[in-house]
């Protein structure tokens, strides 16, 4: 009988230890990290790239962002008086070297 | 004055032009100084005597309101005339980069001497309107090539997936 027992009470006892390993080998997956955009994943996957990974652009000073825009406009603005001058179609889309178009 | 003859007033005699220069007066406006703001009333047509002056109008960048430069006025250059036109409000903000001075010609006084003086005014609201003929030129051709720019923007997905 006390054979019996102390066979049950080891049993019972390895079958706890392998539930508390099992418990710990099998912990549940983080959660993955929300995506900025939910309208990516509406994004077809191609064949070689898969664009639908979130696009981050470097934030640019405001600053910055004010002296390009300045020299968008002062660009553009040059552009535009050349067209002026000398109205043709081709004049109208002439390039600028400004970072905003590029 | 410190240029030749201001645009506003090319074609008057010199003793015309001095006589419409005497209508107005001076105003200094220091570095980063303001002379009017979006919206505010538009009584004085403004010629730039010295220095710079900044016409800006509010973006939101970054989701801050930041002024952006739409175009800037030089010696000799006029600037202003939301006080001929009709409600006579500023529809761009005025700054001097630079320690400035301009001249302020109240359109109360222009319109008097104009009424009095029909030769003068014809030739000054000659110079207004080919001022504003060529800006305005200016900006559509600008406004077209921004216009490209949005198409072109808008149609790149497609192109890419066909």
């Amino acid at each position: 009988m006390e054979m019996f027992l102390s066979v049950a009470v080891i049993s019972l006892v390895g079958v706890a230890v392998a539930a508390v390993l099992f418990k710990a080998a099998v912990h549940e997956t983080p959660p993955t990290a929300p995506l900025g955009d939910e309208s990516l994943l509406n994004l077809p996957q191609r064949f070689f790239v898969d664009d639908r990974s979130l696009r981050t652009r470097p934030v640019v000073p405001i600053e910055m962002l004010r002296l390009q825009i300045e020299r968008h406009v002062r660009l553009e603005q040059a552009a535009a008086e050349a067209f002026r001058d000398f109205p043709t179609a081709e004049a109208l889309q002439t390039l600028t070297t400004s970072p905003l178009v590029h | 004055m410190a240029f030749d003859q201001p645009e506003l007033l090319q074609g008057l005699s010199i003793e015309d032009a001095q006589r419409v220069t005497a209508l107005g007066r001076r105003i200094r406006v220091p570095s980063g100084g303001e002379l009017f703001s979006l919206g505010s009333s538009a009584d004085s047509l403004f010629v730039v005597e010295r220095g710079r002056i900044a016409l800006t109008l509010p973006m939101q960048v970054h989701q801050h309101a930041e002024d952006v430069l739409i175009e800037e006025r030089s010696p000799g250059q006029a600037f202003g005339w939301s006080a001929l036109i009709p409600p006579h409000r500023f529809t761009l903000k005025a700054t001097a980069p630079l320690d400035s001075e301009v001249l302020a010609l109240p359109r109360t006084a222009l319109l008097a001497y104009f009424a009095a003086h029909p030769e003068v005014g014809y030739i000054v609201t000659q110079n207004v309107a080919e001022v504003m003929g060529r800006r305005l030129q200016v900006f559509q051709a600008m406004w077209l090539r921004e216009m490209q720019r949005v198409i072109e923007l808008r149609t790149l997905p497609a192109r890419e997936n066909p």
